[in-house]
């Protein structure tokens, strides 16, 4: 039996804390970096409880309910829904908002800022639990912004930073060779704009999918609250639902639906297209990327797209490998060739999260739905374990990210060295390793379906596997340029050593998780996955495939970066529009920035511009000079101005009529009697 | 066109309307007390003259109503002469002036 307070104390206990420490004085970051833990270790404590209650039944369970809005028709609740998913996602989350915080207590201890981060961050974390506790989609929707909300604080955290093209220490620092960046615009700042925008594309996406699933609730009969778990599924169950809206029968609303949700997902998951605003977030600190990489931002849109899954009808789930499939092999091959660690990263996020919308879209009967979210919960762990390492090896070379410069800190920093190996070892999907066991469930879902649907349905796969590959040569080529080898910059390198004791802790305590027997065995069976001999089939070859693209990439790369290094060079240069188009991020940034930034932003300047006309020669009017135009009418400031004018006017015209002057009240009465008699003659 | 012979009530009535609007213009464009006292005389004179009109002119034969309406409107007129020249004395007594554009305040 689960007690009813479990669920909305793990929601509520963080941003309990979140307002305290924003209304606490800030001269203890420290403190406030330990009480920010101690919440989320008990959350995390709590969040065991729940998952160890709820996994093992398989059934979900439907907290405390409460309307929220009745609009009359329909209603919108809040309450809690905890299913074995959702409750290990919990308990991820928790865990890793707890290690976060104590590393980022070492991280910034430097930082006059620090004390800003305990309160945006569990603002952050309470968000994520929302949508991921949330038994409701409208309140998952609420969280789902409120995720924004957090992102843009911590993408932002620096946000007085200048644009990097002025920032001397980013321009010393950088990585060599970094391309495709609009330097002059990317800041903090900006990119924390960027994120929220490319966010706002997405959202409205999803606000589409929630007016569709109302629709749909109408045709099957006007459910009372049509967006709770349970009656999406009942209204996705009833298929071929009765009649139309405006002219879309049940099964196209579904469809509308689900490409709605999924377009919110492509935002929040960094999808293509939407997938630009990733890696500018690496402005922010990187233990905030940690977390946006992790367990909260981008793993928003890929738990949400499983829990919509009852709605996914077949030509969605088609959209959704194929953004997934074509995400995946793009991202990687920006990877390869990108000289910023934390870069090298962004992309490789982006590129799994491709795998795991693969996994979506092959089907739930195939197994995509259990393979894209234990992709996910592994991404999870071995992605912040990354990060935390990437952090460390930053603070170690003063602030550099470059690839260039490193190589050979395993032995000034082995614990750091080991972890982030074990963390590579788990993304490329080696034997023994978490990553194993889950990028093979993903390619295997993709490959069933693809062997079930035939034609198209290969498309996502292929896009995978070549994703996959790519993925284990420019992962091996990350660690070999930080860790192997000789010092190339003994200048950045030579006081390189380990974090702090409790940080070095954290990363101690993440290894276990790259291990595959921690996460095999329970977690497909956990989340439902499906059993066969079809799908033993499928694993079988999936994981020949795997392990043969694992061989190629990162044998590739070992050849490539440590054993023959003049190869790379040479593949560069023979390859060279290949090379320079992955550097260039084939163009999508700066056709964003082209299209929307100086075509669509530039345009509604001139627009508002126009409305905005009489702008220079009102101040000029304020002064009393400027003549009263027709323009300055149509203009917006025309129309503000005419409602202050038209009330001075009328205050005026009234203040007559007591001012004094007999010969004008006796003129004023004998007009107007005249008009009264005139209308009593004339009726 | 209505016949303006001395015998008709049209003529009568033309008379006092253009008494009654030159009244009217001389009590609201004038400047001077005085001459918007006459204005108001002219327009109770236009009145009366109306009242004494259609008295001699009902259709059952001359009506002393209408001349009695007009002896009440002369004595009243005389009152209120009285009335208002009593008010301007007081007016120009605390402001040295009857110039209406100038003694706007209305409150001493």
């Amino acid at each position: 039996m689960i007690p009813a307070w479990l669920a909305p104390t793990i929601l509520l206990a963080p941003l309990g804390f979140a307002v305290l420490a924003l209304l606490a004085p800030r001269s203890r970051p420290g403190l406030a970096h330990a009480a920010g833990a101690a919440v989320m270790a008990a959350c995390t404590a709590l969040a065991v409880w729940l998952a160890v209650a709820v996994v093992p039944h398989g059934a979900a369970v439907q907290g405390a309910h409460v309307p929220w809005l009745d609009l009359g028709g329909f209603v919108l609740g809040l309450g809690t829904y905890v299913d074995p998913m959702g409750a290990i996602m919990t308990v991820i989350v928790c865990l890793l908002a707890t290690f976060v915080l104590v590393y980022n207590a070492w991280y910034m201890h430097d930082d006059e800022q620090a004390a800003r981060f305990p309160w945006q961050f569990c603002l952050f974390v309470f968000a994520m639990l929302t949508v991921v506790l949330a038994d409701n989609l409208f309140m998952s929707f609420v969280g789902w912004e409120l995720v924004g909300l957090g992102s843009y604080l911590l993408i932002g955290f620096w946000s007085h930073k200048p644009a990097v093209a002025d920032d001397a220490d980013y321009q010393r620092l950088k990585g060599a060779g970094a391309r495709g960046i609009l330097e002059d615009r990317l800041s903090p700042a900006h990119a924390q704009l960027k994120a929220f925008v490319m966010n706002r594309i997405g959202d409205a996406g999803f606000l589409v999918g929630i007016g569709a699933l109302i629709a749909a609730g109408t045709l099957a009969g006007g459910v009372r609250e049509p967006l709770t778990w349970g009656n999406i599924a009942l209204i996705a169950q009833g298929g071929g639902l009765p009649g139309t809206f405006l002219g879309l029968t049940g099964a196209d609303l579904l469809t509308l639906a689900a490409l709605g949700i999924f377009c919110g997902a492509v935002g929040k998951s960094a999808q293509f297209p939407l997938h630009t605003w990733l890696p500018d977030a690496m402005q922010g600190p990187t233990t905030a990327s940690s977390i946006i990489h992790a367990a909260t931002m981008v793993a928003a849109g890929v738990f949400l797209v499983a829990r919509c899954y009852p709605f996914f009808t077949p030509d969605a789930l088609a959209v959704v490998g194929w953004i997934g499939g074509i995400t995946c092999l793009l991202a990687a091959s920006i990877a390869c060739v990108q000289w910023d660690l934390k870069a090298v990263l962004a992309y490789s996020t982006v590129s799994q999260l491709g795998l795991m919308f693969t996994a979506l879209g092959a089907g739930a009967a195939a197994g995509g739905q259990a393979a894209g979210i234990s992709h996910l919960f592994t991404h999870a762990l071995f992605k912040n374990l990354l990060f935390l390492c990437a952090g460390a090896v930053i603070h170690a070379c003063a602030g550099s990210q470059d690839l260039h410069r490193m190589g050979g800190l395993a032995r000034r920093m082995p614990i750091t060295a080991i972890a982030s190996g074990l963390a590579v070892l788990a993304i490329i999907g080696a034997p023994f390793f978490s990553g194993f066991f889950s990028k093979d469930a993903v390619l295997a879902a993709a490959l069933m379906h693809a062997e079930e649907a035939g034609g198209a349905a290969w498309g996502p796969f292929l896009l995978a596997c070549a994703g996959s590959l790519l993925t284990a040569a420019y992962m091996v080529r990350w660690w070999i340029r930080i860790f192997a080898g000789h010092e190339r910059d003994h200048g950045i390198c030579h006081h390189a050593h380990d974090p702090s004791w409790y940080a070095s802790a954290v990363l101690i305590a993440l290894m276990p998780f790259t291990i595959m027997f921690v996460w095999s065995g329970w977690l497909g069976h956990a989340l439902g996955a499906p059993h066969g001999e079809a799908h033993a089939h499928a694993h079988h070859s999936a994981m020949m495939v795997a392990s043969t693209l694992l061989l190629g990439g990162a044998g590739f790369a070992i050849v490539a970066f440590l054993l023959k290094p003049g190869l790379s060079e040479v593949l560069a240069r023979t390859l060279r529009p290949l090379h320079v188009a992955c550097a260039e991020l084939w163009g999508i940034d700066r056709l964003w920035d082209l299209l929307f930034v100086r075509g669509v932003g530039a345009g509604l300047g001139r627009l508002a511009a126009l409305l905005d006309l009489g702008s220079r020669d009102r101040l000029a009017s304020l002064e009393g000079a400027a003549p009263f135009r027709l323009r300055d009418v149509l203009s917006l400031d025309g129309v503000i101005d005419g409602i202050g004018r038209a009330c001075g006017g009328i205050g005026r015209a009234g203040a007559l009529l007591h001012d004094g002057r007999i010969g004008l009240y006796l003129g004023v009465a004998a007009i107007v009697g005249a008009a009264v008699l005139l209308l009593g003659v004339l009726w | 066109m209505a016949d303006l012979g001395p015998s008709s009530l049209s003529a009568y009535l033309a008379v006092a309307s253009v008494l009654f609007a030159s009244g009217v213009l001389a009590a609201a464009t004038r400047r001077n007390a005085i001459g918007v006292l006459l204005g108001l005389e002219l327009m109770l004179n236009a009145a009366a003259l109306q009242f004494a009109a259609y008295g001699r002119f009902r259709a059952a034969g001359l009506d002393p109503q209408g001349q009695t309406a007009a002896v009440f409107i002369v004595v009243v007129a005389a009152a209120e002469a009285a009335m208002a020249l009593a008010l301007l004395f007081a007016v120009y007594r605390s402001s040295k002036d009857i110039d209406l554009e100038k003694t706007r305040e209305l409150r001493s």
